[in-house]
Formats: structure tokens, C-alpha cells, sequence
């Protein structure tokens, strides 16, 4: 039992890291983003590749996984962010898929549909961290979130944070006032990517596996769920979102229902907080973060 | 007033199902659990469906008859892999941690066998795949077992036994992007070209693709002697169907999914002349037929290969199982890991059973032709030093 | 690419894939058009309505084909489309009108949960078997010059030009539709115009969900009926309509079209295999968007400061 519970906090985890990264740009930019699932893939098979094909340590392969991952945040985020809305949430959904597709189908170096196994273990000074004992994983993943969300929190907060909310507040008046929003935007959906790519990296490291079929936009849905339904534009609201979500996902298995219930019951369930959670409180369950800082002043400006 | 009353109906809901599991968790010595992951909802929850199945079949038989030793009544817990080793990881973790299970039925698919096999191999419980083909994944250690044949032999007949016996020397492939799929593409070309012959033409398709004139088109163009369909069910249908409506006139090859008897409903007259490579002679002996007969009454559909090999793993289990509580009283996981390995020559359905030293089937391949909508046994084969051999 | 009949063969391939594009995208866009979200739920709302469909047939028609199982056929298609009609009006009373007020992202969320609910109920009702769906005419194909047609083929052609044509009437020339495009361009004005802006949106919903089941049952006559049949065609529909210039019903079926030749052809003669079909189309898509942004047939909307 206590390993299920530790297997699901280490799962809240990975998630609430590309929660993270959704949030900055969701919350923060109001960008409409259904492309976490494509980052989360190409920091998992930077990983996997390096360090079965080419026997690169983890440590190694977790920045490059978040370098990869940033650079195609870039190169996605270049042209298509300056789509409105839901052509924007669609053109991005188009990127996850290519993201898939192309790790599906380039068998010299992705394996194609079976994908890679047998990633070595990730090391600390020496001493394995296993998956299988999973205090130390938890731990290690743990700590990636504080930072990332020490990071995250700090960014948000700085002048970079108060131009990024200026912009999802009315983004013509932010650009009359001299803030270069496409910058801005494209720079937010680059961490956001890197961070997703972190999380893939150690999602690598935890199933020991990568296929492509675990890589479907449901998984940006996911994220996107987690981000909305724990409160957007605040940090702390979005973790709370991705434990609530894998909570909700594994609750049947969690209280021994799941061989009780027909296995479709879980997802419906699922459906329906979705539906009741946006009819009764859309804003989140925390909601977003009340402070004075300047960056409200635009909350004042009209809608456009 | 609205939303108040949808969250005290969560609420509501919620404590029921904590109630119910707390109710459900007594202590039971009298019964041992057994587990099995798959895909119960997604594209492929049909899989899951039809082995899960299989292995509750077996089950029920067993319990009707007082269970292990008379007395000691199997249960099997299921959860939902998604087709996911992400969920598939949390199923074993469920499994092997809350219910305590001294052996796993599954996972379906190589993806989550490679993720599960790992996993259970740490912890010591013993997995028997009725479907993993891969050929690797009885190579992770000698916990894993399967009761399907690997990729490898069925490739290895199958490219032997199109040159040599139908004498096909240009082979056209159609294949989808999916691990079953592609292993057996790869393994048949291999074979298939060590003798001479030449895969002319190997187009792709995507997983839950459902429309293939484009590539069906190419190779009509190509002309190659025969096609080769190593796919599930359901695609198998569509190429066949959508080939006639294109007028293709070239023989259809295929593989182990062409023994799910849900072909014939979907494919109809289309089916007719087909062959395929797939499990030894099951429509020849009576417990199979047994099988089949009791599988579709209880359930309403018709068993496929996969399903069969479960039922198969499930009674080869039981049989370890029986061992272990005769020699000890108790199911210790490692013993029954032991059993399970030392079977020899086991009475299945399938035909007799025995497992290599790294825990994959020993197995011989049937060749079928299809005759109207009735699949017609041509004979038993594998493959020896390079050469096929047909066993009488 | 071998020869003219290759050739051919292709196009038609690509056209009839097409069609199916151009079938369901119609639905798409006159949603998308008048609500402005992508209702992620049209692709299961062309499940349910196949479903009905298919268990209405299977219940009306004979064994022997016939003119009684054409009529079966499209007194099933009616079933079908009537459900949905219905289904797509609860959905819309239920899960979206709440949510006029709210932030766009708030009726996509809730449109991914009504997608997971229909399909998963479907699984759990109806199992996760794919059903065949009887021709109800001999689909025995013609052979013109080496190129194969199947009467099921022309079928879909010929309804998509229908149905596009028809639309295009009652959308343009229509008093219900009329208001449909006020309340579209805007809906408080509509509504001080004396437009009744709800129930125009609950028609729009209920005459959408009828296209998909339109659609739906139509194509399941090829790709069988099963849960999960209308989310990725469904997704594929949708890029079709936004190539198109989403809200126009005109560029709806040309964006169809369109990303159907542009997979059928660019496996045939750029060589592109197959498993990438679905980046050529979101490719397309993306390149689309940065160079008309509004679709090849749509308005440019000013942004409004």
C-alpha cells in the first residue's frame, strides 16, 4: 500500500513539474498550449538515447533533455505564437502529435514502436537510486520541483513576470507600452518546454522504458487539467492541481475498487469533475495569487 | 444551490467507494490472488477484454471445483494498463503492495511487459504474457514467462514457409507502426531474405489507421507475388475489404491476429484464401474445442489466440500453484516462480507445453488456409539450423 | 508513380478521404463559427449517433439486399441523426451554456470531460468490438481504365456536395439562419437586435451533432463502428476546418479536400511514409495558419482594442 502511495507522489511529481512549465505559460501568458506531451517525450528520449545508445550519465543527459526540449520550445514557439487562442491550442496539438509521430516512425534512432529499454539507473555520488526503492526516488523527483518551482516563483515575480502577466491582460497595451511581447512569449514557452523535458527525463528514469504510445495529447490534457482545475497563474495551486488529477486517476486502484467497477468508470468520473469543476469554479481551487504588485494595474484594462 | 449539491454528490460518492473497499479488505487465508494488467480502456481495450477473459474462465473452472488442493480459492485482481507503462507500473505496484499477489497473468502488450517485467523481476513475483511478442522480453530474467510464441519464430516460419513452400519470391508488406506489428514484419524479412526471396514493397501504417488504399495502391502497383498483413484483427478487416474494392487480385499472408474468429464477422467472403501462420493445430483437439465452446457461452463472443494462451498460462499457474501448497502449505512467491519453470510437458489446450530456459514457449507453428470463411489446417512447422522442418 | 491509372486511383482515393474530412468538418465549423471553441466532443457525439444508427439498421433491415434496406438505411441515418441532435443539445445545455461567461479555456476543458464521459460510456454499454455496418447497396466497385470506384465512394461524394449546398442555403438564406450568423459575428448585438441568441445557439448544436452523426454513419459503412472512431478523424476534421477558414462552410469542405490529397499524395508521389500522414496534415496546417491565419477561405477578424 505504501509503495502505491509513494508510486503516485512520485508520479505528482513529474507531473507537477510540466504543470510548472504549463503555468507559466497558461497562467502567466494566457497562451492557450496543448504541447507539454511533446516536450515531456523529447526530454524522455533525450535520455534514453543518451544513456543506452551512447552510455551517458544521467546527470548529464537531465540538462541536455531540458536544452532539446527548450530549443524546440523555440522553434515551435517562434512561428506559432503568434497564433490567437484556439488556433494556437491546435497548431500546438499538431506539434505534440508531429512530436510522436516522428518517434513512432525514425527507427534508426527512436526503435520505432518498441521503443528503448533497459535505461540505466540513475546514481548519486555512487549510490543507486532506484526506482524500485522508492523513498529515494521521491526524494530526488521532489527536489527537482522545489527548485523548479523556486525558479518558476522567482521568474514570475520579477519584472519578466509583471511584462508576461501585462501581456495576457490585454497584450496591445502591453506592446504600446514598450514590452516586446513575441519575446516575452516565445521566452516563457522555452521554459516551459525545458522544464517539461526535466520531467521527461526523469519520467525515463522511473519506468526504465520509453515507447511513443505513452506520449498521446491526453497527456497535455492532463496537464492542462492540472494547471486549471488547481488555480491558474499560481504556482503552488498548479502542484496542488497535479496531485489532485493523479489522485483522482489511480483513487479506484488506491481503495481496491478498481477490479470492482467496470475500468471505464474511473474515466467517466474523471469526465465529470471536469465538467462540474468548470460550471462551478473555473477559476481553480486555489485561484490565482491576489498580490498588489504593479503588474494588477492592467487587470483594470478592458478585455479584449 | 446547484453546484452545492454536485459537491456534496462527490462527497457522497467518494465515502461510498472508501466504505466499500474498507469493507471488502478482510483478511483471507482460505484464497490467493493472482493479477492481471492490460488495456481495459483506450483502442486496445479489446485485447484486455477478450485475455482477461480467458484467464477468468480458467479461474471460474478452478473454483468450481473447490479451487487449489479443493480448498483454497483463486482470485484474480485486473487493472487497467491504458496501453500505458506508466499506468501499467502503478497496476503491479497496486498489485504486488495491496493485494499481495504471488503471480501476474500479463501485462498484454510489449510496451508494458518491458516496463512490468523489470519491475516484477525486482520484486520477485513471477509473470506469465499470454501476448507479449517481443523477442526480447523473456531476456529481462527468469521471472518472465510467456505462452505466445516469440516474434522471432513466428518471423522465421513465416518467411521460411512463404518461399519455400508457396514459393513467393517477391514479398509485399503492410505493416503498422506498433511493436506486434513491426516485430513480425522484421523477423519475416529477415528469414525471408536469408533464402533469396526480396520484400519488394513495405509500406506503414499508423496505429488506428483505418483507411489503407494509398499504400494498397502502391504496391498493386509493385506486384509482388503475395502481401504479407502481420496486424491486428480489426486493421486485417479494412486491408483485405478495401483491397477487393481496389481489385487487387494478389494473395493475401498473415499472421497470429488472423486467428481472432472476429475477422470473419468483419471481413466476411474477403477472407477467403488467405494464409496465415499462427498457433499450432488448436482447431483440431477436443479441449480446445471444449474451450471455445464454454468461452463463447459465457461470455457472448468467440476467444482469439491470445485468450487461448492465457487460458493456457492460467492453468499452467494453477498447476504450480497446486505444487507449492502440497509441498508447503503456502504460496511463497520464489517457489511458485520455481514451479512454474519446472513444468514439463503440460497438457494445454494449445497442445503440450514447455518452456525454454529463459522462460519463452517452446513452440511450433500451425499454417492455416482460409476456405470460404473457414480456416483449414495445413500442418505444423519450425525452423532448425536455418531449415524448415514440419513436425507430423 | 507508375502510371495515369496509379495516378487516378490516387486522386480518388485522396478525394473520397477527403470527403470524409470535408463530411465532418461541416459540423465542426458551424459550431466553432457560432460559439467560438473547439467542441472536443463532436467526435463522440459521430460515435453516438453511429452507434444508434447501426443498432436501427441491424433492427429494420432484411437479409437480402434490396430497395427496402436503401430506405432501412437512411430511416437508420435518421435515427442516428435525430439522437444526436438531441444529445448535442443536453450536451450544450448542460455543460456549455453555464460557461458562456466564462474564459475560453473553461467550455474546452469541459468538452474534453463530455468526450471522456460519451466514449467510455460507450465502451462500458456497447463493448470496445468494432460492429461492422452492412452496405445497403452492392459495393461491388466499378473498373474505369485500370481505376476501381466503389458505388460507396461516389455515395460519400455526392452527400458531401448535398450537404454543403443545402447548408449553404439555410445559413445564408434562412431566417434561422440568418440569425445564426448575427449571433455569431455578435452575439450581445444579436440578442438587442431581438435574436433569440440561446436557442439559436441550441439549433446550431442540434443541427452540428446531426451532421456528425450524418457523417459518422456514413463513413462507418468503411471504418466499422467502435468507441474511439470519431476522436482522431474527429481531430483531423477539425484541422481541415481551421485550414479552411473555420466558420465557413465553403472552406470546410475545401480544407477537407485539401488535407486529404495532401496525404494521399504526399505519400504517393513526394514518397513520405505513411506512418507520418498525420504530419503532413498538421504541417499543413501550421504552414496554413502562419501564412493565412484565418484559413484559406475566411475573414480576417480585427482584433479589437
Amino acid at each position: 500500500m505504501l509503495n502505491f502511495i509513494l508510486l503516485i507522489l512520485i508520479y505528482t511529481g513529474i507531473y507537477a513539474l510540466m504543470a510548472i512549465g504549463q503555468n507559466l505559460i497558461t497562467g502567466y501568458v494566457g497562451l492557450l498550449s496543448l504541447t507539454q506531451a511533446g516536450f515531456f517525450a523529447i526530454g524522455s528520449y533525450v535520455t534514453a538515447i543518451l544513456s543506452v545508445t551512447y552510455g551517458i550519465d544521467f546527470w548529464i543527459t537531465i540538462p541536455l533533455a531540458a536544452i532539446v526540449a527548450g530549443f524546440f520550445g523555440l522553434v515551435i514557439g517562434l512561428p506559432t505564437l503568434r497564433l490567437k487562442g484556439d488556433y494556437l491550442a491546435i497548431a500546438t496539438l499538431g506539434f505534440g502529435e508531429i512530436v510522436r509521430n516522428i518517434l513512432n516512425n525514425w527507427d534508426k534512432v527512436t526503435n520505432g514502436p518498441m521503443g528503448i529499454q533497459r535505461i540505466p539507473m540513475i546514481s548519486v555520488f555512487g549510490v543507486r537510486v532506484s526506482p524500485y526503492e522508492k523513498w529515494g526516488f521521491l526524494v530526488l523527483v521532489w527536489l527537482f520541483v522545489l527548485v523548479g518551482y523556486l525558479l518558476f516563483e522567482r521568474l514570475a515575480k520579477s519584472r519578466i513576470g509583471r511584462a508576461l502577466e501585462a501581456i495576457r491582460e490585454d497584450e496591445i497595451a502591453a506592446s504600446s507600452m514598450g514590452i516586446n511581447t513575441t519575446r516575452y512569449k516565445v521566452w516563457a514557452f522555452v521554459f516551459g518546454a525545458a522544464i517539461a523535458g526535466v520531467a521527461g527525463s526523469l519520467q525515463a528514469e522511473f519506468i526504465l522504458s520509453v515507447t511513443p504510445g505513452a506520449f498521446t495529447f491526453m497527456v497535455s490534457i492532463m496537464v492542462l487539467c492540472m494547471v486549471v482545475l488547481g488555480g491558474m497563474g499560481n504556482f503552488k495551486a498548479v502542484i496542488l492541481g497535479a496531485f489532485l488529477i493523479q489522485f483522482i486517476s489511480y483513487f479506484p486502484q488506491l481503495v481496491g475498487l478498481s477490479n470492482v467497477i467496470p475500468p471505464q468508470f474511473k474515466q467517466v468520473l474523471f469526465g465529470l469533475i471536469l465538467v462540474i469543476m468548470m460550471i462551478w469554479r473555473p477559476q481553480g481551487i486555489l485561484g490565482r495569487e491576489k498580490r498588489n504588485a504593479p503588474g494588477s494595474f492592467f487587470r483594470k484594462g478592458g478585455r479584449s | 444551490m446547484k453546484k452545492v449539491f454536485a459537491v456534496i454528490m462527490i462527497v457522497a460518492l467518494a465515502s461510498t467507494m472508501a466504505v466499500f473497499a474498507a469493507g471488502g479488505k478482510e483478511a483471507a487465508p482460505s484464497s490467493v490472488k493472482v493479477g492481471f494488467i492490460g488495456p481495459m480502456t483506450g483502442d486496445y481495450a479489446n485485447y484486455g477484454d477478450l485475455i482477461s477473459k480467458g484467464v477468468l474462465l480458467a479461474i471460474e473452472e478452478k473454483n468450481a471445483t473447490g479451487g487449489i488442493a479443493g480448498k483454497v480459492k483463486v482470485e484474480l485482481i485486473i487493472e487497467d494498463s491504458e496501453g500505458d507503462p506508466q499506468k501499467g507500473l502503478a497496476g503491479i505496484e497496486k498489485l504486488s503492495s495491496s493485494d499481495k499477489i504471488v503471480a501476474l497473468t500479463g501485462p498484454v502488450f510489449t510496451g508494458v511487459s518491458f516496463a512490468v517485467g523489470q519491475r516484477v523481476q525486482d520484486e520477485g513475483i513471477m509473470m506469465v504474457t499470454p501476448s507479449g511478442t517481443h523477442k526480447d522480453i523473456t531476456a529481462i530474467g527468469d521471472y518472465v514467462f510467456r505462452t505466445v510464441a516469440s516474434d522471432g519464430l513466428q518471423g522465421e516460419v513465416s518467411g521460411h514457409y512463404f518461399y519455400e513452400k508457396l514459393g513467393v519470391r517477391e514479398l509485399g508488406v503492410l505493416y503498422v507502426k506498433n511493436d506486434y506489428s513491426q516485430g513480425l514484419y522484421e523477423g519475416t524479412k529477415e528469414s525471408f531474405e536469408s533464402r533469396g526471396g526480396k520484400v519488394t514493397i513495405a509500406e506503414t501504417a499508423q496505429i488506428g489507421d483505418k483507411d489503407f488504399k494509398t499504400q494498397l495502391t502502391k504496391i498493386r502497383a509493385a506486384a509482388p507475388d503475395a502481401i504479407y498483413i502481420p496486424n491486428y484483427t480489426a486493421e486485417m478487416a479494412q486491408i483485405l475489404e478495401q483491397a477487393t474494392q481496389l481489385g487487387l487480385k494478389i494473395p493475401f499472408l498473415s499472421s497470429d491476429g488472423f486467428s481472432n474468429p472476429e475477422i470473419y464477422d468483419l471481413a466476411g467472403a474477403y477472407t477467403n484464401g488467405v494464409v496465415y501462420v499462427g498457433p499450432t493445430q488448436v482447431a483440431e483437439s477436443a479441449p480446445y474445442k471444449k474451450f471455445v465452446a464454454d468461452y463463447t457461452k459465457k461470455w457472448g463472443f468467440a476467444p482469439d489466440s491470445f485468450a487461448t494462451n492465457a487460458y493456457d498460462g492460467a492453468y499452467i499457474l494453477f498447476d504450480a500453484l497446486e505444487k507449492v501448497y502440497a509441498a508447503t502449505g503456502k504460496f511463497d512467491r520464489k517457489a511458485v516462480r520455481d514451479a512454474f519453470a519446472a513444468t514439463t510437458d503440460f497438457p494445454g489446450i494449445t497442445g503440450t507445453i514447455n518452456f525454454a530456459e529463459n522462460g519463452d514457449l517452446v513452440a511450433y507453428q500451425g499454417v492455416y488456409k482460409v476456405e470460404g470463411k473457414t480456416p483449414k489446417y495445413v500442418g505444423t512447422f519450425t525452423v532448425v539450423d536455418g531449415a524448415l522442418v514440419e513436425i507430423k | 508513380m507508375g502510371s495515369s491509372a496509379e495516378f487516378f486511383q490516387h486522386l480518388m482515393n485522396g478525394m473520397t478521404l477527403g470527403g470524409i474530412y470535408a463530411l465532418i468538418a461541416l459540423g465542426y465549423t458551424m459550431v466553432y463559427g457560432i460559439l467560438k471553441f473547439i467542441n472536443f466532443a463532436h467526435g463522440d457525439i459521430l460515435m453516438v449517433g453511429s452507434y444508434i444508427g447501426l443498432f436501427t439498421f441491424d433492427a429494420i433491415r432484411g437479409q437480402t439486399l434490396g430497395p427496402w434496406t436503401i430506405v432501412a438505411f437512411f430511416i437508420a441515418m435518421l435515427a442516428g441523426m435525430l439522437f444526436s441532435a438531441g444529445l448535442g443539445m443536453a450536451i450544450e445545455r448542460i455543460a456549455y451554456k453555464p460557461l458562456r461567461k466564462a474564459t475560453r479555456l473553461a467550455p474546452l476543458l469541459s468538452a474534453i470531460g463530455v468526450s471522456f464521459i460519451l466514449s467510455n460510456m460507450a465502451a462500458w454499454m456497447w463493448g470496445t468490438k468494432s460492429r461492422k455496418l452492412e452496405y445497403p447497396f452492392d459495393n461491388t466497385p466499378l473498373h474505369i481504365g485500370g481505376v476501381s470506384i466503389t458505388p460507396h465512394q461516389i455515395l460519400i461524394l455526392i452527400v458531401v456536395i448535398v450537404m454543403m449546398v443545402s447548408l449553404k442555403l439555410f445559413v445564408d438564406k434562412s431566417r434561422i439562419g440568418k440569425a445564426m450568423r448575427a449571433t455569431s459575428l455578435d452575439q450581445d448585438t444579436a440578442k438587442l437586435m431581438g435574436i433569440k441568441a440561446d436557442r439559436i445557439i441550441a439549433i446550431t448544436f442540434a443541427i452540428g451533432s446531426a451532421l456528425a452523426a450524418t457523417a459518422g454513419f456514413l463513413i462507418a459503412l468503411e471504418i466499422k463502428v467502435y468507441p474511439s472512431m470519431g476522436t482522431m478523424t474527429g481531430l483531423k476534421a477539425f484541422v481541415a476546418a481551421v485550414v479552411g477558414g473555420i466558420g465557413n462552410i465553403s472552406g470546410a469542405m475545401l480544407g477537407g479536400i485539401l488535407l486529404g490529397l495532401l496525404e494521399t499524395f504526399g505519400v504517393a508521389l513526394l514518397g513520405i511514409p505513411y506512418g507520418l500522414r498525420d504530419t503532413i496534415a498538421f504541417v499543413a496546417l501550421i504552414i496554413i495558419l502562419l501564412v493565412k491565419p484565418e484559413g484559406l477561405l475566411g475573414k480576417v477578424e480585427k482584433e479589437k482594442v
